[in-house]
């Protein structure tokens, strides 16, 4: 086991940012961490990462509990490494940047000079190795920053939003250079990210954060809900200002001014035959994406709101459906969950 | 106008010739600023580094009184430092009054503060990322110091200009403390009223005019190193 939390709490001012009471990281995997801005993303990986300290609770690492002194810090921080969101590279050309972790550590110069050809090769970045690290565009930093964390080779690299602000091209080194490290040198991955496609292109698990707690509600299909009207037991509500929907009743009791409701992509279905008189919770819209998960099948329809819902491979081949193809889906009671 | 202009006039002639006693002057000068400026920077960058990255109760206490002691007057410098160097103060025995050495006690108590001062604003302005990547990065608490430094490197720079301007053209401390003694505590600034004193205006302009190339060249300097840079990272 790489991490382990034990009542593991954060506060700032009183305010909870981070609570995880049984938080459990294997070694070698690729973590996805996702959740909304403010979730407490970036804290759990300071944390995690040994730059910051949990106001209660404990942080084991390798079975180990974490004991914030100096000496110990050092140590642990010598082995994880984290990649921050807007990484900054340290004036003067990017060898010297790659070479930091490698002298403070003390490695000789001759070894320092092979790893920096090898990290810079690795990302793409070997003919900039002269180059001033602050002419660089935000890609190339990205990937030079990269490249500096892992020189180190380290056991745990931390990477927050590694894909931000990147272009695509960018976007798909990054990912592929943290497949390839994690295949090669075993290195444990956590990353934060937004892009759900990129999480199911390298993760092996997803940890979700909401409002500072672990959540098992997909980040994907979540709306702003405002309460509409009634008719009789029947509540309406809108989702996002442009598509209403009837909300069960054992669920109305939920709906508050700032309430959100997931839709679940799983139980989500496309109606086989064209629906003449639509169901209250059928929306029709086309579909914009289709994409392969493992053995499933990802699409996603623009109804109003942008739907994502997830196909068996049989129901794929049976439907067929085409992007640009308008499709009708029915959203079941039980697929709708509110919360605050 | 004409007393001035014939007091250029010589004062270029003197500095031309290399007057000895010029030479003398403005080496006690340098030598005397340029060891001060060193020592206070030793002193007041590590000082002003930790007040910067440290929290504490009293920080702002501590801030207020570095501020108000850039204020200082050196004359109070001179006065303070004299009680305790003069024969009856505790440090009498080790008889520093009327030396270099003296001049250079009170001109780093009047520039620790200044280097200090403009050190924690210059450490204040560097991203926080730098120390947090360069802990990251496994460096120990000094590593990350010596980064933070390099990146603050300009503006600690300009601190130390700064304090060698402060002293170079101060003239209490090394009055009251130097004693103005020719050839061995005579510092420009002494000299020059001296001289005025005397009725003397050739040397004094001449001094004058050393002093202000000192402070320009000095300053021609560091701007020099400072524009180069930047236009490389444009």
């Amino acid at each position: 086991m790489l991490y382990k939390t034990l009542e593991l709490r954060k506060t700032f001012k009183e305010r909870t940012v981070l609570n995880l009471e049984n938080l459990t990281i294997e070694k070698e995997k690729i973590y996805a961490l996702i959740g909304a801005n403010g979730a407490g993303k970036t804290t759990l990986l300071n944390i995690l990462a040994f730059l910051d300290t949990p106001t209660t609770g404990q942080l084991h690492f390798y079975e180990r509990a974490v004991q914030y002194n100096n000496s110990q810090l050092l140590e642990l921080r010598r082995r994880v490494v984290l990649v921050d969101q807007y990484p900054i590279l340290f004036t003067g050309p990017v060898w010297k940047n790659v070479e930091f972790g490698l002298k403070v550590r003390g490695v000789s110069k001759a070894e320092r000079k092979k790893r920096i050809e090898k990290v810079l090769r690795l990302v793409g970045m070997e003919n900039f190795i002269l180059a001033d690290a602050h002419k660089l565009s935000g890609g190339e930093g990205k990937r030079v920053a990269l490249a500096r964390a892992l020189a180190i080779e380290p056991e745990v690299l931390l990477c927050d939003e590694p894909t931000a602000n990147v272009d695509a091209e960018n976007q798909e080194i990054i990912l592929n250079i943290l497949k390839t490290i994690n295949r090669e040198n075993k290195t444990s991955i956590i990353l934060a990210t937004h892009y759900l496609s990129q999480i199911r292109q390298v993760a092996d698990h997803t940890l979700m954060l909401e409002h500072g707690c672990l959540s098992n509600k997909a980040k994907e299909n979540i709306y702003r809900c405002q309460r509409m009207s009634r008719r009789g037991e029947t509540l309406l509500c809108h989702l996002n200002d442009h598509v209403s929907l009837s909300i069960p009743y054992e669920q109305q009791q939920k709906i508050q001014r700032n309430s959100t409701v997931h839709i679940n992509p799983h139980m989500v279905r496309i109606c086989q035959k064209r629906v003449e008189t639509l169901h209250e919770n059928t929306l029709t819209g086309y579909v914009t994406r289709i994409e392969q998960d493992n053995s499933l099948i990802r699409l996603t329809i623009a109804c109003g709101i942008t739907l994502h819902l997830v196909l068996k491979v049989e129901e794929y081949k049976e439907l067929q459906p085409m992007i640009g193809e308008e499709k009708a889906v029915t959203i079941p009671d039980e697929a709708l969950s509110i919360s605050e | 106008m004409d007393l001035l202009f014939d007091s250029v006039q010589s004062a270029f002639l003197l500095l031309v010739a290399c007057d000895p006693e010029l030479l003398t002057i403005v080496w006690v000068s340098l030598k005397v600023s340029g060891t001060s400026t060193i020592i206070a920077s030793l002193i007041g960058i590590p000082c002003g580094f930790l007040i910067a990255h440290s929290n504490f109760y009293g920080k702002r206490l501590v801030l207020t009184c570095l501020n108000t002691l850039l204020a200082l007057p050196t004359v109070v410098i001179g006065l303070v430092v004299y009680s305790f160097i003069s024969r009856r103060g505790i440090f009498g025995p080790l008889e520093l009054l009327y030396t270099q050495k003296a001049i250079i006690v009170g001109q780093v108590i009047l520039i620790i503060p200044l280097v200090a001062s403009l050190t924690i604003a210059a450490v204040s302005r560097i991203d926080s990322r730098y120390r947090k990547t360069a802990l990251t990065l496994g460096a120990t608490h000094l590593q990350m110091a010596w980064v933070v430094i390099k990146e603050a490197r300009y503006g600690i720079g300009a601190a130390v200009i700064a304090a060698f301007g402060r002293v170079i053209a101060e003239v209490g401390i090394s009055m009251m403390l130097g004693g103005n003694a020719k050839g061995f505590t005579r510092t420009m600034t002494t000299a020059m009223a001296l001289e005025y004193d005397k009725g003397e205006f050739v040397l004094a302009v001449a001094l004058g005019l050393t002093l202000m190339s000192i402070a320009f060249g000095v300053n021609m300097l560091f701007h020099f190193f400072q524009g180069r840079t930047r236009i490389d990272a444009l």
